[in-house]
């Protein structure tokens, strides 16, 4: 079974406790495209929402009052199984290059930091989709044992 | 006299000494043998004497005997003219010869000799008497009375008779004063023998008693004495110098002098010698110095102790150590403090001890084991140090770092959050005008200009948050710099190369001259930073069509970099407040984009890596600026300084020499690890590849025996090439390089790697894991 998903067609996740970036973000994304989006302003209910949502990129930022960022990055990484694919975007007000590697060590993909120019930030997103859809596609052409 | 005489004897040798002592009552009995002979002789040679006369005398009384006798029977013959009367006559003529003979022979005598000779003139003189008679009577017969010859000779007989009686008598007169002048001599010498012999048993006694007096005081009290001389020696006293003999006792005595005398010599300096000792560590005020026997108990004190803990020597001396022990188990705290001591030979402790009033000082305290020649345990030295000011010192120190540590945290939480709310709200401004910005591009309209002044305030805002966090961060020490080696022209190149597009915006020349030159010691991407903000300040305060010229040369241990434009300078007056915040002095900086914080930035940023910055006129003297900043190189030769130098590594020789592969993009890092290895592996070859399928490549071809892995490559990321290279060389050993702590902390080993370093790479670290690597292979 072939499924031709275009990047439109992905599913993203924002998880962000500032709704006026969530807008920003959604703002952004709507004007590229995309359709499918998901902004969640309550990081404790991301794992659920990751298991309801399936998204195909997930958009996190790193510091929210009720939650470790780094801990949360930690957790989404494991919901998506083995040989599966499911890229993480830090959006992170820390500019600072321990924050970087952190994040990036504990499987982020990306990281963006706020104030981030929209231009490049959804070049980032489109990469990212596009890595997402190129790995959903070499799966599915993979024979399955 | 009789001083010298007893030096001569004690100057006599043993063996001479024995010989007299021996000789003396040998030759005293001798004597007295000898002296006994010859009385007896004198006694017994008086015996023979008077013995002697009484033969004489004897001998004397048979001539006369003899001779009347015979006179008698002459004249019985005469009258009878029997011949038996002749019988006395014939033995007279016989025996009186030999009767006169054997007293000649015996009379020493001369009156008795001339008596002899008269008595011997008669004798002939009557035997001649009578002979004649007889003849006559032979011839006449028997008238004899009538012959006249007869009568004449009966008469003449008896006349010489009578004078040979007369003569006898008087030979025997003399006989006797000679028997009782004889008798009288043997009398005499007998009692001189008996004198003679008493003086003799006198002699021999005293003799006796001077050779046990030579032998004693030769001798004997001599050996007493140097007995006693010995027992003092023995005692360790001295001994007087005394006159002594030259003879063997005497010679003892003045060898057991001299040994006492260097003996005392010997003690003098050992005593002086342990006096000085004693004197400087009794005078050590510092360091309490004593002694503890094998038990632990005090046998010495200094004033250092006495000062330090209270005691004195006198209350002290005896106790047992663990009274400096503060606290219930201070004995078995104390004896196990001995028992390491003892173990490992000496012991160092730091605690606290107490002192004679009970306060507590903590003390710093070495006890080393006493050990003599043959490994006994002689006892314990004790060195206790008073370090409660550096104690409360440090406690003091610690106290204020963790205060300041915790500001510190405080103040870097602060700027984190400060840096997270400013640019929360920043994010969704920006982010927004510039959706807006989209949408009325190209329209032409005031929205547009509004929009546009929303971005350049917000840009602003942001470059004014970053620049300030920075300084903040700076100032707090919480910039987190990596000091490496780093390449300042290719830096330079860098930044020039991002400048570009302003300077061509602005009508501007970039210029660089750059020499070859050592590394230098910066954090790269804040050295960019500076150079970034100089150069832009260069093409910001520039007249149009101007130039900037950047140039690096080494000034002794240091890089020089100057930034040198064509705008119109700095006022002298004002250059001095250049570096301060939002100090804006060009002429049109009013106009100027920037938020007033790059310079001050960019001084932190320099004295942060250890450097200077400063303004300077143009040397030209035309208008213009000059920025310059100094970093200190990293030359190679100052390496070693800190390294210790390894040896070299086994089993690889010229024309098998040790390969290492370096993996890594950095190219200072890359340098550094090739100065390193060029100093301590010098047979060592290294192989370098900046990127990560170029590294496998190499490894394939040069087969190394040990590899440097970069975790961050451009190409493929170091987990990929750490599998690649395992599957290709099982054993070989691969150290990873990485300037991610976190990434540094998962378990690579059960990947395959050997070690993990983190950069910056600190070379003690990086020497000792590669030679542990190259000696596992090895082995």
């Amino acid at each position: 079974m072939t499924t031709a998903r275009k990047p439109s067609d992905a599913r993203i996740l924002a998880i962000d406790d500032e709704p006026a970036n969530l807008a920003l973000v959604e703002a952004v994304l709507t004007r590229e495209g995309y359709r499918y989006f998901e902004a969640l302003t309550e990081p404790r209910f991301a794992a659920e929402r990751h298991l309801a949502f399936k998204p195909d990129l997930v958009l996190l930022d790193l510091m929210m009052p009720s939650i470790d960022g780094y801990a949360l990055l930690d957790s989404l990484g494991r919901l998506t199984g083995e040989g599966d694919l499911v890229p993480i975007m830090v959006l992170t007000a820390d500019t600072t290059i321990e924050a970087k590697r952190r994040a990036l060590a504990l499987g982020a993909r990306d990281i963006v930091t706020k104030p981030f120019d929209v231009f490049e930030f959804a070049l980032r997103v489109a990469n990212l989709i596009e890595l997402r859809l190129m790995f959903e596609r070499l799966t599915e052409e993979t024979p399955q044992p | 006299m009789v001083q010298s005489v007893s030096n001569w004897w004690a100057n006599r040798p043993l063996a001479t000494k024995g010989l007299v002592v021996v000789a003396v009552p040998l030759l005293i009995f001798l004597g007295s043998v000898a002296a006994l002979y010859s009385i007896s002789r004198m006694e017994s040679r008086a015996e023979q004497d008077v013995r002697l006369t009484i033969a004489i005398q004897n001998d004397v009384n048979e001539v006369h005997a003899l001779l009347a006798e015979a006179s008698s029977g002459v004249r019985g013959y005469l009258l009878t003219g029997e011949p038996r009367f002749l019988e006395p006559y014939d033995r007279a003529e016989q025996l009186v010869p030999q009767v006169t003979q054997r007293l000649r022979g015996s009379i020493r005598d001369a009156e008795a000799s001339v008596h002899l000779a008269r008595i011997e003139a008669l004798a002939s003189q009557k035997r001649e008497g009578l002979s004649q008679l007889v003849a006559a009577r032979r011839r006449t017969g028997a008238d004899v009375v009538s012959d006249p010859t007869i009568t004449a000779g009966l008469a003449a007989n008896k006349q010489v008779l009578d004078a040979l009686r007369g003569e006898i008598e008087g030979m025997q007169e003399r006989e006797r004063e000679l028997l009782a002048a004889r008798q009288n001599r043997l009398d005499y010498v007998r009692f001189n023998g008996l004198v003679m012999t008493g003086l003799l048993t006198l002699a021999g006694l005293v003799g006796s008693l001077f050779a046990v007096f030579l032998f004693s005081s030769g001798i004997v009290r001599r050996v007493q004495r140097l007995e006693r001389d010995a027992v003092l020696l023995a005692q360790g006293e001295a001994l007087d110098e005394r006159e002594a003999g030259r003879d063997e006792i005497g010679l003892l005595a003045v060898r057991m002098t001299e040994a006492s005398a260097l003996l005392r010599a010997r003690e003098q300096a050992l005593r002086e010698g342990e006096e000085r000792f004693r004197l400087v560590i009794e005078g050590v005020r510092d360091y309490g110095i004593f002694a503890l026997d094998p038990q632990g108990k005090v046998v010495s004190w200094n004033t250092g102790a006495e000062r330090i803990k209270g005691w004195t020597s006198d209350e002290i001396l005896g106790r047992h150590f663990s009274t400096f022990y503060p606290g219930d188990d201070a004995h078995d705290r104390s004896m196990r403090n001995l028992a390491e001591a003892v173990r490992d030979g000496r012991m160092e402790d730091e605690g606290w001890r107490i002192r004679k009033d009970g306060t507590l000082f903590w003390a710093n305290v070495v006890i080393t084991a006493l050990r003599d020649e043959a490994g006994e345990l002689r006892g314990f030295s004790k060195v206790t140090r008073d370090i409660t000011e550096r104690r409360r010192a440090q406690e003091a120190l610690e106290h204020a770092r963790q205060e300041a540590e915790q500001a510190s945290t405080a103040k870097s939480l602060f700027l984190s959050r400060m840096s997270h709310e400013l640019r929360t709200p920043l994010n969704a401004i920006l982010g927004f005008a510039q959706l807006l910005e989209l949408d009325h591009s190209g329209r032409g309209n005031t929205d547009a200009a509004s929009i546009d002044q929303i971005l350049r305030a917000g840009r602003h805002l942001l470059a004014l948050i970053d620049e300030v966090l920075d300084i903040a961060r700076i100032e707090a020490g919480k910039l987190g710099m990596e000091i490496v080696p780093v390449a300042l022209g290719e830096t330079i190149a860098e930044a020039v190369g991002l400048s570009l597009p302003e300077a061509e915006s602005h009508g501007i020349t970039i210029k660089h001259s750059i020499g070859r030159v050592a590394p230098v010691a910066a954090d790269r991407r804040r050295l960019l930073q500076v150079l970034l903000n100089l150069l832009s300040n260069a093409i910001k305060y520039n007249r149009p069509g101007g130039d900037v010229v950047i140039s690096a040369q080494v000034a002794g241990e240091q890089v020089r970099v100057e930034v040198v434009d064509t705008g119109i300078g700095v006022d002298p007056g004002q250059a001095g407040d250049l570096f301060q915040p939002f100090t804006r002095l060009a002429a049109g900086a009013a106009r100027t984009e920037g938020t007033g914080l790059g310079l001050s930035l960019s001084r932190a940023l320099i004295e942060a890596m250890g450097g200077a910055i400063g303004y300077s006129p143009r040397a030209d003297g035309s208008d213009g600026a000059c920025f310059w900043f100094e970093l200190p190189l990293t030359a190679p030769s100052a390496l070693p300084d800190l390294l210790p130098v390894r040896l070299p590594l086994p089993n690889h020789t010229a024309d098998h020499p040790l390969t290492i592969l370096v993996v890594e993009d950095n190219l200072a890092n890359a340098q550094l690890i090739e100065a390193v290895a060029a100093r301590h592996w010098p047979e060592a070859r290294i192989v370098h590849a900046m990127q990560a399928r170029l590294g496998l490549d190499l490894a394939l071809r040069h087969s190394p025996d040990l590899v440097l892995l970069d975790l961050h490559l451009p190409d493929m990321d170091g987990d990929w090439v750490l599998r690649e290279l395992g599957a290709s060389f099982p054993d070989l050993p691969v150290i990873l390089l990485t300037a991610d702590a976190i990434a540094a902390q998962s378990d690579w080993t059960s990947r395959g790697a050997a070690a993990v370093l983190t950069k910056p790479i600190d070379v003690p670290a990086l020497l000792e894991a590669v030679e542990q690597a190259i000696m596992e292979r090895e082995s």
